[in-house]
């Protein structure tokens, strides 16, 4: 089960100074968090489309398009619901459906969805390791850093471990699927207590394995990979900037709001 | 914690085991896109009793992880410390009100305990993840609010009971207890910790309450001037919800 969304491509952006790429995370969170209009967001949905393609991430936001739809339909859905604001177009029962509220639900699917797609991109061009050097080159302490990187490596053997006990269980018979949602969730009981105690076995050897190459000795250890800042790393964080001020400067000016016609 | 090669270890597999149940296994779709009915809830609340502190790292940890797998937004910064509450405060809660029960006792006394235990760290976990939604304008409160209440409670009292049951004792036997590992600073006064305690349930309460009628439309103060009156309502969530969620965290540090 392909659970990792990197993709090893030989890209612009999959050379970015790690650093840069969170920085880069950060600035387009903040750009679009600005912005609440439907056509103030269409050009940076834009630039994810373009940078998806730059990067050759096409087949990760394929696989999630699901949840990208989704997100886009059941937020404008739940926003109309909660935001009651400019006259009513018509009425679904007793629940005024205003252009306004159309508007901003459509407006927070969008953002939901394109928030989410930076983190696509950014998954698809980062390893773990580049993540977990990005952290501490931006000052996160090691061991909490050594702890994220860990869990990431784990999770697919305890995924992998799972399902062997899904498979196992099935062939006993045991059926996942039977029953409403407290006997389904109930029914995992026998999954997650063999992986909880492969896991518990692993704990001790695991800490051994690390006090005898030298864990905690230091608390800023070497790394086998390094990476330097390139002239392509200042031009990307010079685009970001000019992102994240024309977005804010979108905003103060007033373009990135809905406008309410009463 | 972070000096203890075990503990990190502890808190790596916590954080492997919620995501590595996190990712494969949604059961059935809430609300689709936003949140399902998620068997991996009961493991923060397990790890908490068994490794303390590393549980609580390693829930934070983990739901980062489970939400990098699936595409991640800001309103996963919330969610970091929301997690990191979950898998805090079961054990604080336990040490503070359990008295000689152990978490696996089948006595009337022993379950309310265990009950109210899961119910507060559900709470805050929720009041955290609300109130940040909200204050982004990403989602309303008492979307997320109630959701994550309903989900963590059906989590933990569904599946973490038979998980405690069959893990606990060999945890314990395998002398992999928190306790066991790390040494014991003394505890807060008995009267300190009762009092965080309160803080903790009544501003928890207080910010659940406020954050659900506000964000509804329900409610919105009159003390508050007239441009904050509107969806989705982050202005007013960020004066009157914080106050009480602030009184809330004080509360879990005094445990």
């Amino acid at each position: 089960m392909p659970i990792y969304l990197y993709l090893n491509r030989a890209t612009a952006l999959h050379r970015l100074h790690p650093a840069v790429k969170i920085l880069a995370l950060f600035a387009v969170f903040w750009s679009i968090y600005w912005l609440d209009n439907p056509a103030a967001l269409a050009p940076l949905g834009l630039m994810l489309v373009i940078l998806a393609q730059v990067s050759g991430s096409w087949s990760n936001f394929y696989r999630l398009r699901w949840l990208l739809i989704l997100i886009v339909f059941f937020t404008t859905l739940v926003w109309v619901l909660f935001y009651r604001q400019g006259p009513p177009l018509f009425r679904v029962g007793p629940l005024p459906i205003s252009r306004a509220s159309l508007e901003f639900g459509f407006g927070r699917g969008l953002k939901l969805a394109e928030l989410i797609a930076t983190t696509i991109l950014f998954l698809s061009t980062t390893r773990v390791e580049e993540f977990a050097y990005g952290l501490a080159w931006l000052g996160m302490p090691h061991r909490i850093g050594f702890a994220i990187t860990l869990a990431f490596r784990l999770a697919p053997l305890f995924i992998d471990s799972a399902l062997d006990v899904v498979a196992a269980q099935r062939l006993r018979g045991h059926d996942f699927g039977r029953g409403g949602p407290i006997a389904r969730m109930r029914g995992y009981a026998p999954v997650m207590v063999p992986v909880f105690m492969g896991a518990l076995r692993k704990a001790n050897n695991m800490a051994m394995a690390l006090e005898a190459r030298g864990f905690g000795h230091t608390n800023r250890p070497t790394s086998l990979a390094e990476y330097r800042l390139r002239p392509a790393d200042w031009v990307g964080l010079a685009a970001l900037g000019a992102l994240a001020t024309g977005s804010f400067l979108a905003y103060w000016l007033g373009y990135g709001a809905i406008k309410l016609t009463h | 914690m972070w000096h203890d090669t075990r503990m990190v270890v502890l808190c790596a597999i916590s954080a492997a085991l919620y995501a590595a149940v996190l990712i494969p296994f949604k059961v059935v779709p809430l609300i689709p896109g936003v949140t399902e009915l998620r068997p991996a809830n009961a493991i923060p609340i397990v790890c908490s009793f068994l490794f303390g502190p590393a549980a609580a790292w390693g829930s934070a940890i983990g739901n980062l992880v489970g939400d990098f797998f699936g595409g991640a937004g800001p309103g996963d910064f919330f969610g970091f410390f929301a997690n990191l509450a979950y898998g805090f405060l079961p054990y604080k809660v336990w040490e503070a009100i359990g008295g000689r029960h152990s978490p696996l006792d089948r006595s009337a006394a022993a379950i309310s305990k265990y009950i109210f235990t899961c119910f507060i760290a559900s709470l805050l976990c929720a009041d955290v993840v609300g109130w940040g939604d909200n204050l982004l304008g990403l989602r309303p409160f008492a979307v997320l609010g109630n959701l994550i209440v309903f989900n963590n409670m059906l989590a933990s009292v569904v599946l973490a009971p038979f998980l405690l049951a069959a893990i606990y004792p060999r945890a314990r036997a395998g002398r992999l207890l928190y306790g066991d590992l790390m040494p014991q600073e003394p505890p807060l006064r008995r009267s300190v910790r009762l009092y965080g305690l309160f803080l903790l349930v009544g501003g928890g309460l207080l910010a659940w309450a406020a954050g659900n009628l506000i964000s509804a439309g329900y409610w919105l103060p009159a003390f508050l001037p007239g441009t904050m009156l509107h969806a989705p309502y982050s202005g007013v969530v960020a004066v009157v919800v914080s106050p009480p969620l602030a009184l809330a965290v004080l509360g879990a540090c005094l445990l």
